[in-house]
């Protein structure tokens, strides 16, 4: 597939000018509210990745050879402020974030025409599986395996927790090729198609209720050499590639979505008329230096980038900032609210369809999903503050 | 608005930090902490001589270099890791802000110059017993006998109050507020030295009984008297997170040699947290500082939120950095001979001062409309 855009910014287009044409953009096509309905959500967010792919805003760091923006940083940045602005989702999906740089950096040109653009555009849905039952933090340890016969793998094994399994066209995984002794050293990345015949999704009520994740099972399913990135046991080091500046750009973004939060959870107070006491002040105003923090932080690493080339220590430390943050905020609300926080979304009488509840729960996942908390500091501690590596754990 | 430093900026603090490391090491800090100076004259004037670092931020035509808070920021952050003793916050950053700020022309030729060159210290008398820097709490009376003003009541908590030669001292002139200056050793003015737990810092205790004291300014100083608090704090901030940093700094490098069960203690998960847990504030305090320091000079609205909320968030990192600096150091940590307990007294008297993280919270929700 071949993709002609006509919407990339050329290399003399001015900041204004560009922000201009997102701006109007935005405004004309902009998708409205995603409906309730996990379906039609669904399908919402499928039409306006479209949109934007057909349009060309799509994909600010991805090479224009695949339908991306290929915008300079700088740009990029803009990007993230006038998506906040307009109070419109950017291209979403677990693939985007994940697989798509590893496939951009590793994949052949054959899988990069065939994955990357579909993607990007919605029209295939991609899920990551890497964990297993009994191979979370320590993915390493993971069973899935892959039989090579010819030119084709068979795969057997199962996943678990896999976020938006249940829509995927295909699961982004890692099998194990070599022995369960080898470790990271014998396993590899694989491109599985979720129809193949062997594939088996069973959705995973979640702490929400909801079927955010689901189980995934392979019986003798087939997957052609080809859907394999990169080399034969050598799958581990590709896991951490990231989109790296996207990245930080996208920080921006995210300030800005919880500046709103909060501005709607402190106008929730001042209705209830709890803004005055002091308790419910102090909280606010911690909450208002944090989220405010969140943006420095995130001008900061911009500004670091686009001045030194390189993101500095703060960038390393945003996650675990928004995480601690999304939980508190939540978490005081329900307690703002009192027992009115505890009525879920079927009741009549819950406050703003019970999004402080339900956010309150799904946040548990900020600490645990894309690596736990613990495993972060660790990481941080190692490779940031270089403090020596635990004995315990696997080499990196 | 830009988060990143100039190479020129880069090389300030390149050049002040190894000056402060050099001039202020732990030897240092603890041989002035235990005598009665605030600080080492030799140093004081290789400060304003070789650097001119006492001149940083006063305009050139006062005889300064005509930097602004940024670069104020970025020497108040180094010299808050080595916990250098003198009288530069008070004379510098407090008193050096305050005047540079009036609109009164004599008075800044008159100080300004001095500060610049290091021949004059200075700080500000705002708080009194209470304890609060809060402006509408100031009780120190002025009294106007034709051209001359006599100020009489009693101030606490003025960082180097027993030593500077200027005293600028905060009263009430009738239904207004003024800012008066008055020479540290006039007659009727007793000062003393407070005991307080930071040994690197002097906190003084100056009665002022029928003193006479030169009115700076005209009208009321309120609207000035909170720019210039916004940059005192913006400046503190920098202070502490240095000190914030530093702590981080002598934890990490602590839990890299000191080995219990045949490895070492940056090995065990508990310190790693403690550790990245005290990057996370540190790194976000920097951001938080920085900020302030860059708006500031507007003195607007926004110069008061930023001001407050680098406060009240740097206090609180460096204080829970000097204490998890103790605890990752174990016993050492707990001794005198160590340096971590100079951080902890550092951290918590700068915590309390002008106002406590709690206290800042609260402005910050008035200010932004919680
Ligand atoms: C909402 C959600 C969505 C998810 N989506 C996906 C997905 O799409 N694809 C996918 O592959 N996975 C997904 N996951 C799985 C997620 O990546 C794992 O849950 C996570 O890596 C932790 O593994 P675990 O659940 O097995 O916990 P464990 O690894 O068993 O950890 C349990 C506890 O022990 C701690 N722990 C473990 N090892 C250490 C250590 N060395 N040091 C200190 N503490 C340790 C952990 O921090 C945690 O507190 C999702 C999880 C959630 C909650």
């Amino acid at each position: 597939m071949t993709v002609q855009q006509t919407n990339i910014p050329s290399e003399i287009e001015s900041d204004d000018d560009f922000r201009a044409r997102l701006r109007t953009f935005f405004t004309d096509h902009h998708p409205g509210k995603p409906p309730r309905d996990p379906k039609e959500r669904l399908a919402h967010q499928k039409a306006w990745n479209a949109t934007m792919f057909d349009a060309g805003f799509s994909g600010p760091s991805w090479p224009k050879e695949f339908g991306g923006m290929e915008l300079s940083f700088a740009h990029q940045v803009i990007y993230q402020e006038e998506l906040a602005r307009a109070r419109v989702p950017g291209p979403m999906g677990t693939g985007l974030g994940i697989a798509a740089p590893t496939i951009i950096r590793y994949g052949t040109q054959a899988q990069k025409e065939e994955f990357l653009a579909p993607m990007l555009r919605g029209d295939k849905i991609w899920c990551q599986g890497y964990s297993e039952p009994g191979a979370g933090s320590d993915l390493p340890s993971l069973r899935t395996t892959a039989r090579r016969e010819g030119d084709e793998y068979v795969v057997n094994g199962q996943k678990v927790w896999t976020t938006q399994a249940t829509n995927a066209d295909v699961l982004f995984t890692l099998v194990r090729t070599g022995t369960q002794e080898s470790r990271q050293k014998g396993i590899t990345y694989l491109l599985i198609d979720a129809h193949a015949p062997g594939v088996e999704v069973r959705p995973l009520r979640d702490i929400t209720g909801g079927a955010g994740f689901a189980e995934v099972f392979f019986d003798d399913v087939h997957v052609p050499v080809s859907h394999r990135i990169g080399e034969e046991n050598e799958g581990w080091p590709l896991v951490r590639t990231s989109l790296g500046h996207e990245r930080a750009a996208g920080a921006m973004n995210q300030a800005a979505v919880y500046r709103r939060v909060l501005d709607e959870l402190t106008a929730l107070a001042r209705e209830r008329g709890r803004a005055s006491e002091p308790l419910i002040r102090d909280q606010l105003a911690d909450f208002e230096i944090r989220v405010r923090i969140m943006r420095y932080n995130a001008a900061r690493i911009i500004s670091d980038i686009l001045t030194k080339g390189e993101p500095g220590a703060a960038s390393s430390v945003s996650r675990m900032l928004i995480t601690a943050f999304e939980q508190d905020l939540h978490e005081f609300a329900i307690g703002l609210l009192g027992p009115a926080g505890l009525l879920t979304k079927d009741s009549p009488h819950a406050v703003q369809r019970a999004r402080w509840l339900t956010g309150f729960l799904r946040t548990r996942a900020s600490t645990i999903g894309a690596g736990t908390s613990e495993i972060q500091r660790n990481t941080v501690a190692e490779q940031v503050l270089k403090l020596p590596h635990d004995p315990g754990m696997p080499p990196r | 608005m830009s988060f990143s430093f100039t190479a020129e900026q880069e090389e300030l603090r390149q050049l002040v930090r190894r000056f402060c490391e050099e001039k202020s090491s732990s030897e240092h800090v603890r041989r002035l902490m235990d005598s009665d100076d605030n600080r080492d004259d030799k140093i004081w004037s290789q400060m304003a001589d070789q650097l001119g670092l006492q001149g940083l931020s006063i305009p050139e035509a006062y005889g300064g270099s005509g930097f602004g808070p940024v670069e104020l920021g970025i020497v108040l952050e180094e010299m808050g890791r080595t916990l250098l003793v003198a009288p530069y916050f008070s004379t510098v950053a407090i008193a050096g802000q305050t005047l540079a700020l009036s609109d009164d022309e004599a008075a800044k030729q008159r100080w300004l110059p001095g500060i610049a060159d290091g021949s004059l210290t200075a700080t500000l008398a705002i708080a009194e017993e209470s304890g609060s820097w809060e402006l509408d709490s100031v009780e120190t009376t002025a009294a106007q006998a034709g051209d001359e003003w006599s100020l009489t009541g009693t101030k606490m908590y003025v960082l180097d109050g027993a030593t500077a030669d200027l005293l600028l001292v905060v009263a009430r002139a009738g239904d207004e507020l003024g800012l008066f200056a008055v020479d540290g050793a006039a007659a009727g003015v007793t000062r003393s030295k407070l005991d307080s737990v930071d040994l690197t810092r002097d906190l003084g205790r100056v009665e002022l009984d029928g003193v006479s004291a030169v009115r700076i300014g005209s009208g009321d100083a309120t609207e000035m008297l909170v720019k210039a608090t916004d940059l005192i704090l913006a400046a503190f901030a920098a202070e502490q997170i240095g000190g914030a940093a530093k702590c981080l700094e002598m934890a990490v490098d602590y839990a890299k040699i000191r080995e219990q069960f045949g490895r070492p203690i940056g090995s065990f998960q508990a310190i790693k947290h403690k550790c990245a847990d005290m990057l996370l504030e540190v790194e976000s305090g920097k951001s938080a500082s920085y900020y302030a320091s860059s708006v500031v000079a507007a003195g607007d609205h926004e110069s008061s939120i930023a001001a407050a909320l680098a406060k009240a968030y740097c206090s609180t990192a460096f204080t829970h950095a000097a204490k998890e600096n103790i605890q990752i150091h174990g016993g050492i940590g707990f001794t005198w001979e160590h340096d971590a307990h100079l951080y902890l007294k550092r951290a918590k008297s700068s915590e309390l001062l002008f106002g406590s993280p709690a206290r800042h919270r609260e402005r910050l929700a008035d200010l932004v409309g919680i």
